[in-house]
């Protein structure tokens, strides 16, 4: 099926570019407790996006969810957006694996418990039919006889 | 409070360009080619589409303001909080763009807002 073959690549390429993005930031700027004073200063902006763009797992990161978005539009060009979106929610659940196995961060039953449901809830969904709008007209525009 | 504020940035700019990219892309017409060279025209004409560019817009507010985020937060907290934009964007589809949404993916979407607000919450606060 079209639309499955293209949300299972599109969310396996978010999960990575996740990663390497959290990778990426955290190497430059470690989170302080504090917190930044609503963007500490215009200096300090400019020094994290200097250092971000030379950031070889920022751009893989940044490639990868590019990767994502070009194939989640396409799909939004003849899927329902509210089958699209909760779709791709089973990348959160990619991403909690992905945070525990390659970020060593500390996941919880509870958050286990909420992969399994979110699951749960994508089965639900793919059985429900991925276009519903089906408005007069699509077909012509999808032939391009209308603008 | 800044993380929280960043938060909110991601999910209505988020929404927001979900809802204009679909009604740009659904004025495309479907793809339904793997053609190299008709692929490239699709993409320059979804580059030249009103709504897919106020999407598209929408969509960086949202991007930059989760790099920001990541900075304060862990990845596996921060996305998760972002869970409330499935309810915001699927409302949004439904009176913008017409979708119908079936008791059976309500029920879908309900239950994958369960498991996003399950994971949302920080094992140590």
């Amino acid at each position: 099926m079209k639309t499955a073959a293209v949300l299972i690549i599109a969310i396996v390429a978010q999960a990575i570019g996740d990663v390497c993005l959290t990778k990426g930031m955290k190497a430059i700027a470690p989170a302080q407790t504090g917190g930044i004073e609503l963007f500490d200063s215009l200096s300090q902006i400019a020094h994290i996006g200097l250092q971000a763009i030379q950031s070889p797992m920022v751009w893989v990161g940044t490639l990868m969810l590019i990767v994502f978005f070009v194939l989640f539009s396409a799909a939004l060009s003849w899927a329902d957006l509210s089958f699209v979106l909760p779709a791709t929610a089973f990348g959160y659940v990619l991403n909690v694996a992905a945070g525990y196995y390659f970020l060593g961060e500390t996941v919880s039953n509870r958050r286990w418990a909420g992969a399994l449901i979110i699951t749960l809830g994508v089965l639900f969904v793919s059985r429900s039919g991925d276009r519903t709008d089906e408005a007069p007209g699509n077909e012509l525009r999808a032939a391009g006889v209308l603008e | 409070m800044i993380t929280a504020l960043l938060i909110a940035l991601v999910v209505l700019g988020g929404s927001a360009g979900d809802l204009f990219i679909t009604k740009g892309m659904k004025q495309l017409g479907e793809i339904s080619t793997l053609n190299a060279k008709q692929l490239f025209i699709i993409f320059g004409r979804a580059l030249m589409n009103r709504y897919f560019l106020i999407g598209v817009s929408f969509m960086a507010v949202s991007y930059f303001s989760f790099l920001g985020a990541l900075r304060l937060a862990d990845l596996s907290l921060v996305l998760p909080a972002t869970s409330i934009s499935f309810v915001i964007t699927t409302v949004g589809a439904r009176v913008f763009l017409k979708e119908v949404i079936s008791p059976m993916r309500w029920t879908g979407i309900l239950l994958v807002c369960i498991g996003v607000a399950l994971i949302s919450i920080p094992s140590q606060p």
